[in-house]
Order: C-alpha cells, then sequence, then structure tokens
C-alpha cells in the first residue's frame, strides 16, 4: 500500500497511457455516468455488448484527477471481453488491487469507476442506450457531499452559509463546516479564532487535503467527523438541529448547532 | 473522598442539633390547640419566616412546604396549569431542565398542554431571543431552572422574569441546584413561583418548599386535612422543617464567604486540569457558573470507566455518561449544548461543598491525568490522532 499520496507506478503508467480512452456508437451500445463535475470527477463508461452477452468494446471519458483517469483507465482492462454478470462482480478493491493500490484518500476514485461501469450495464439491461443526459448525473462528490439535505435551501441566510466569508458572524456559535476543498478546511480553522465549536464533517476517513492542513486540523480545537454526511437542517426561524448518517456505522443522529456552512 | 455534592449532601450538625427536640419532646401536632400543638406551631411559623427571608419572599404565607422539591415542581407546574387552563394551555420550559421537569412536561402533553422547549447556547445558557420566539397569546407559564444541575451555568433569570412579566406570563423558577451558593431574590428577578430543597442547602431529606407569589392560585395534588393553606394536606413534618429553616438561616449566613473559597477551588480544579492533562474542555459556561461546580470532558475515554478509577482510589465523582444512567442515554443537557454522543460519554463532573477542602482539591487534581492516561492508552480512538 502506498504512502500518503504517492501513486503506485502502475497508477502513474495508466494516467500517462490511458487505455480505452474513447466514445462508443451504434448497436448493442450503453453508457453510464457517475460524479459530478462540481466535485471535480466525473466519469463516462461506454460497452458495447455482443450477442451472447459479452463485452465486445469499453470506452470510457473521464474528468478527474490522476487515480480517476487511471481508474477509468484500470476498469476497462478489467471488464472487457467479460459477461455482464462477471462485470457486476467488479468492486472498487479489484480496480484498486490491479492498480497495486491507490492513496486511501483517492479510494473513492476507484468507487466511481465501478459505480460507472454497473451504470452502464444496468442501462444496457434497461434498454437505455441514448446519449448521457446531464440530468441523470449522479452526484458523488469525493469530498463535501451536499446531496439532498433535506431542510438545506430553506435555511440558507437563516444559518447556513454558502461562502467562506466573514468569520466574526460565527462568533461563539457552534459551526457545522461540511468538508468540500481545502477552502472549507482553512475556514474552519479560521473559524476556531472566534468560537470555541467548530465541528468539520468529512465522507472520507481522512480530511482530502494536504498532510500540513491535516495535522492543523489535529492539533485544532476542531470536532472532526469522519465518514459522515449531513442528511437533514432542521430548526424554528433559524438553524437549531442537524441530522447526521454516520457512514461507517450506517447510523443517523442529531447534532445541536446555531450555522452550517456548505459549498454553494 | 466525596466530590459529588450535587447529587447529595451531608445533614450539618447544627441542623440536626436543631431538629433533635422537635423529635421527642416537642413532637405536637401543629394543628391542636393544646401547649403542645402550639410549640409545634411556632416552630412551623418561625421557619416559614427564615424560609421567606430566605428568597426574600415579601411574606411568610408564600411559602408551601412540601415532601421535596420534586413534589414542589410538581405543585408549582401541574397545579398552576390544572387551575390556569382556560386562560391557556401552553407552558414553555428549557431543554437542559431537571428530569423532573421535563417528565411533568411530559404529562402535561398527555394531559391535554402543549410544552415548548428553549434551547441553550454551546455554555448552557438559556436563549432569550428563542424564548421570546416561543411565547404565545395561549402561553400561561414559564418555567427555568435558576442554574443547572449538571454543568453548572447559572441562567438570566432576572431577564426572563421580566419577559414573562411583561407578557402577564407566571414564572416559575427551580432553585435547587443554585440555593445556598448564589442569592435567590424573588422579587428582584420577577420569579412568580420558586422550588427549594433542604438537602441541597444542607438540611434533611424529605422536605422542601415552593414559593407562591400571593394571589396566584393553584390547585393542591394531595388532598387532605387543608394544611399549609389547603394546598398541601398532610400533617407537617415539624422536625424537618426546623431543620430545613436552620439549614437556611446557616446557608445565608455562609453564603459570601463560601462561595468565594468554593469558587477559588473551582478555579484552581478547572486550570489545573487544563494544564495537565491534553484535550480536556469545560462544559458549561468558562465563568458564569455555579461555584462548586466544574465539569469536563475528555476526548477518546468514557465517562463510567474514568468514575470507576477514582472509586478504586476511593474518590467520589460523577459523569454524565450513558453508560451510567439508567435509560442508557446520554444526558439531555449534555446532548443540547450540541456534543456528541462520543463527547457526552467523555465526561466528568466534580461538585464541591461546605465540608471540601483544598487538600481534596489537590488530591483530584494529582490522580486525574494517570486515570486519564492509562484509559486513553487502551483506548482505539487516541492512536488515530496526533500528539497524543
Amino acid at each position: 500500500m502506498p504512502k500518503s499520496t504517492q501513486y503506485t507506478l502502475k497508477v502513474l503508467d495508466h494516467f500517462k497511457n490511458p487505455r480505452n480512452v474513447g466514445t462508443l456508437e451504434g448497436k448493442g451500445v450503453a453508457v453510464g455516468r457517475v460524479g459530478n463535475p462540481v466535485c471535480g470527477d466525473l466519469m463516462d463508461i461506454y460497452i458495447k455488448v455482443d450477442d451472447d452477452g459479452k463485452i465486445e468494446d469499453i470506452k470510457f471519458k473521464t474528468f478527474g484527477c490522476g487515480s480517476a483517469v487511471a481508474t477509468s483507465s484500470m476498469i476497462t482492462e478489467i471488464a472487457k471481453g467479460k459477461t455482464l454478470d462477471e462485470a457486476m462482480k467488479i468492486t472498487r478493491q479489484n480496480v484498486a488491487d490491479e492498480l497495486e493500490g491507490l492513496p486511501p484518500i483517492k479510494m473513492h476514485c476507484s468507487n466511481l469507476a465501478a459505480d460507472a461501469l454497473h451504470e452502464a450495464i444496468k442501462n444496457f439491461r434497461e434498454g437505455k442506450k441514448g446519449p448521457v443526459e446531464l440530468g441523470e448525473t449522479r452526484f458523488a462528490c469525493p469530498a463535501g457531499e451536499v446531496k439532498n439535505v433535506t431542510g438545506l435551501a430553506e435555511f440558507v441566510g437563516k444559518g447556513v452559509f454558502t461562502g467562506y466569508e466573514h468569520p466574526e458572524q460565527f462568533r461563539d456559535k457552534r459551526v457545522l463546516v461540511v468538508e468540500f476543498d481545502q477552502n472549507s478546511v482553512e475556514f474552519a480553522l479560521e473559524l476556531t479564532k472566534v468560537t470555541g465549536r467548530v465541528i468539520l464533517l468529512s465522507p472520507l476517513e481522512q480530511l482530502a487535503v494536504n498532510d500540513e492542513l491535516t495535522t492543523q486540523v489535529k492539533r485544532s480545537d476542531i470536532k472532526h467527523l469522519k465518514q459522515a454526511e449531513l442528511v437533514e437542517v432542521s430548526g424554528g426561524s433559524e438553524v437549531e438541529k442537524v441530522r447526521i448518517h454516520d457512514l461507517d456505522e450506517d447510523e443517523e443522529y442529531d447534532l445541536v448547532v446555531d450555522a452550517v456552512v456548505v459549498p454553494s | 473522598m466525596y466530590l459529588d455534592y450535587q447529587s447529595a449532601k451531608p445533614v450539618d450538625p447544627e441542623v440536626i442539633a436543631a431538629m433533635t427536640p422537635y423529635m421527642a419532646e416537642k413532637f405536637g401536632n401543629a394543628s391542636s390547640l393544646h401547649e403542645v400543638g402550639d410549640w409545634s406551631t411556632e416552630a412551623l411559623d418561625s421557619s416559614r419566616r427564615t424560609i421567606a427571608h430566605f428568597v426574600n419572599a415579601r411574606e411568610p404565607e408564600e411559602i408551601i412546604f412540601t415532601s421535596g422539591a420534586t413534589e414542589a415542581n410538581n405543585l408549582a407546574i401541574i397545579g398552576y396549569a390544572l387551575r390556569n387552563k382556560q386562560k391557556g394551555k401552553h407552558v414553555i420550559i428549557s431543554e437542559v431542565e431537571h428530569i423532573s421537569i421535563l417528565n411533568i412536561a411530559k404529562y402535561l402533553r398527555k394531559n391535554g398542554f402543549e410544552v415548548s422547549t428553549v434551547p441553550v447556547d454551546f455554555t448552557g445558557t438559556v436563549r432569550l431571543d428563542k424564548l421570546e420566539e416561543r411565547i404565545r397569546p395561549d402561553t400561561i407559564l414559564i418555567s427555568i431552572q435558576h442554574a443547572n444541575n449538571e454543568i453548572g451555568t447559572i441562567q438570566p433569570v432576572m431577564s426572563i422574569g421580566k419577559i414573562a412579566r411583561e407578557k402577564k406570563i407566571v414564572f416559575h423558577v427551580d432553585a435547587v441546584a443554585s440555593e445556598g451558593q448564589i442569592p435567590i431574590d424573588v422579587q428582584r428577578d420577577f420569579i412568580d413561583m420558586l422550588t427549594l430543597s433542604s438537602n441541597d442547602i444542607y438540611g434533611p431529606r424529605g422536605v422542601g418548599a415552593l414559593y407562591v407569589r400571593k394571589g396566584f392560585l393553584l390547585n393542591p395534588l394531595i388532598i387532605g386535612g387543608g394544611q399549609e393553606r389547603g394546598l398541601r394536606s398532610g400533617t407537617e413534618d415539624v422536625a424537618a422543617i426546623v431543620g430545613f429553616a436552620k439549614a437556611a438561616e446557616l446557608a445565608l449566613q455562609y453564603m459570601p464567604e463560601e462561595s468565594k473559597r468554593l469558587r477559588q477551588l473551582r478555579d484552581k480544579a478547572i486550570k489545573t486540569v487544563f494544564e495537565t492533562v491534553p484535550r480536556s474542555y469545560l462544559n458549561g459556561h468558562p465563568t458564569n457558573r455555579l461555584p462548586n461546580n466544574a465539569h469536563f470532558r475528555f476526548d477518546f475515554i468514557e465517562g463510567e470507566s474514568i468514575l470507576l478509577s477514582f472509586k478504586e482510589r476511593g474518590i467520589a465523582v460523577s459523569t454524565g455518561s450513558a453508560c451510567s444512567s439508567q435509560t442508557l442515554e446520554p444526558s439531555h443537557t449534555l446532548m443540547s449544548l450540541g456534543l456528541l454522543h462520543e463527547e457526552a460519554h467523555g465526561s466528568l463532573e466534580i461538585t464541591m461543598g461546605r465540608f471540601t477542602r483544598e487538600a481534596d482539591v489537590d488530591t483530584f487534581v494529582e490522580v486525574l491525568p494517570g486515570i486519564v492516561k492509562r484509559l486513553r492508552d487502551m483506548s482505539p480512538l487516541t492512536k488515530t490522532e496526533v500528539g497524543m
């Protein structure tokens, strides 16, 4: 297993010389799309299925980081020639293993690749063979996943903040910051100067930022909630409570807060 | 070594001395007209005056003796709500009230009333803006504690009293946690009803009182011979009431010096813990808290195992951890602060009192770092963090 953010030679090879880049058209073709450009990852996987139900050809188009490209490339190699049933069994772990490991914070990329392939197979089976509709995009941000948070829109300006500005307005408040990118983590650190209660919510086991910033967070008074996502914001005239989904335990619980900072 | 004065206090020897004559020699029934009865009547009247003075009530008749604080809370809230339901059926309490108030609220809800709860901020202080938001035309009663029994935060009762008085809503205060530690003044703070407990000021258990401002009508909950102006029937426990009054007299006398002494011990304990235990935090308000209360939490460890570790060393402390509660739920007060379950689990409360000496606090702060370290060394949560 490689350390921190280091890529294996195999990952770098697939990134520099990606296999099966492109699109497919015609009979027996279906496509699966996952990710969201807003999050920095968008992946399309095209499959062409022959009369025996085997993946005769496979291509991909990916917008994303090095490991997103490498995992897309790798999964096309693994899936080519397999039956649809066999291909459905390919997991994120298979992809990561074939690449001789991925940095922990990049594991979600192999997940995306497996999801995109499975999505393509599902679409083929359901007879959806047309071009990809952006409306069908599945929102799967690696960091700061804020899909379908109940009540979020309703409380914008009433305790929900969508920018990283004016830390002073958070003085002495209990603030939940949803990790999205480096700015969100830096803002959480900034907030510790004006309030004793900052909670940083990350979907992954660790922050998707550099080691230095990670260390700063660990040394600060920030309460870091890992492998968790925001599912609901509630309150009266202002935010009073959030509901959090612990992805590891698959449990939901309430937490009293005064403000929520999410990416716009 | 005892650092859990919030859960029970010893009876002061002077109190016991004051009570003793009323058990055998002066045993009369205060309702009897003969001389033996008169001794009890006089003791009862004098005790009532003492308790009235203790909270700065206008008249002794405003004090109703009860079997304790739980009964006083019941009489205040249920008694008032039932009597005045034609005026409205809405009651407001805070999220951090004592369990007796929370369960009374449940009872009211089952009986056709609506009860709103007011949230607190991260220090445990009731949010006045949220209180005003929750007031409705049919709100008849607001019940808020004087200070929190767990984390020691002192509530802005005067401001709440002012709001209630302006809106013509009756204001009840549970003063059990604060009595004897900080002054109580029902007139200054616009308080209409106030709950007191005898044991919390080093008096005997089984007795308490409700202050009810003159002119407010309640339904009695205990019906009988019409004692206590008909609001609380049953032959008065004169010995206990005399003890309660003596305790109140001593509390008033000791309060200025004693509060100052305990505040110094408390601040010493807090300062030393912060210096010697990494990732330790204070729950509640940093300064506006009861003089005897220090409520900590420590990352990565669980409160019940802290408590047991202290027990092994002969030291009695308390925790808000779920594992030590009857419901297996973490303390509702700690959850209302916005703490996570694992943070509430890691809490440790010490409450000092009249017989606590500086050496006790020194022993506590000496022993604590070793206990925390041992538990952290075996905790899986610790390893993932730096600097531990």
